[in-house]
């Protein structure tokens, strides 16, 4: 019940920008395939982000296992706290590559 | 290759929050309980705050261990775990819960220096050796217990699991994210273990 409430409040908000966009800000329809696909590359980059982060939090760990013979938990790697970092490390650097490539969009919106 | 990377990360957040797969994928990885009469109960450490406030899954564990102590499946209940920061050390705080629920003190034998699973077979090798014991009932969750089994096994003893949430299901977007995420801790860290040869 829960879950079909928000997927579809997520899904009635979703058609509203749509027709809110189209009609109200004149935003090209044929666009919004090429926006999704953008959609789709930034959450890439922050799963990339994620990942490289949690392999280099592990290799941490182990080598100062290995080297100090201390213990270091490995549960350092399971704290919600890296989704979140990784979001505005790749955020920041889809941002980054999309000025890069278009300088003159640059404080647009 | 990232759009690509980031369908699948869309998908599988999508597939995770809005369907049962968690609680399928939980029940096909999770080992069953076997519930017989042992030497020990041993109860594997979850995590405590600093404050001295045991984790959920913790107090789980816990109150999983005194309820198969108060059926008389064994007569020795060991308790786990370690302290945070210069805290109550979390096999102390259970050994206290333990005797609020009558468990007798002599009844309870605890273990504060294991980090790891690997290490928690062994000090509890130790801790059970000079006893006699040699059957055990294992309590942890379903997941870990993947994992716990075999090292325990490897430590010389008879594995009883007793997967202290069997009932648990994750019936909402966010109990279902948080089960996957579980089982993908569980995961690695059971690969971990078996590159390195521990199991």
């Amino acid at each position: 019940m829960e879950a079909t409430f928000i997927a579809a409040l997520a899904g009635l908000t979703s058609i509203g920008a749509y027709y809110f966009g189209a009609r109200t800000l004149g935003l090209s329809s044929a666009r919004l395939g090429a926006a999704i696909g953008k959609m789709l590359e930034s959450v890439g980059i922050v799963l990339i982000f994620l990942a490289v982060n949690l392999a280099i939090a592990v290799a941490i760990v182990l080598a100062m296992r290995a080297l100090t013979g201390a213990f270091v938990s490995a549960y350092v790697t399971d704290d919600t706290v890296w989704v979140g970092l990784s979001l505005i490390q790749g955020l920041a650097f889809q941002w980054w590559r999309g000025l890069s490539a278009n300088p003159s969009s640059e404080g647009a919106g | 290759m990232c759009r690509l990377i980031g369908l699948v990360g869309v998908v599988a957040f999508l597939v995770t929050a809005f369907s049962p797969l968690a609680n399928r994928l939980n029940q096909w990885t999770a080992v069953p309980p076997e519930l017989e009469p042992s030497d020990a109960i041993v109860v594997l450490g979850g995590s405590i705050s600093p404050a001295g406030m045991l984790s959920t899954e913790s107090l789980r564990r816990t109150n999983y261990g005194i309820a198969l102590y108060r059926r008389g499946l064994a007569p020795i209940l060991v308790l786990l775990g370690g302290a945070r920061a210069g805290g109550p050390t979390e096999a102390d705080v259970r050994a206290e819960q333990a005797r609020l629920h009558g468990v007798p003190a002599d009844a309870i034998l605890t273990e504060i220096r294991a980090h790891t699973t690997r290490e928690e077979a062994a000090r509890v090798k130790t801790l059970l050796r000079s006893r006699g014991a040699r059957t055990i009932l294992l309590v942890t969750n379903a997941g870990h217990l993947a994992r716990a089994r075999p090292l325990f096994e490897r430590a010389g003893f008879a594995v009883h699991p007793a997967p202290s949430d069997t009932d648990v299901q994750a019936d909402s977007p966010e109990t279902r994210l948080e089960l996957m995420r579980v089982l993908a801790k569980e995961f690695v860290g059971w690969l971990y273990y078996r590159v390195a040869g521990y199991i």
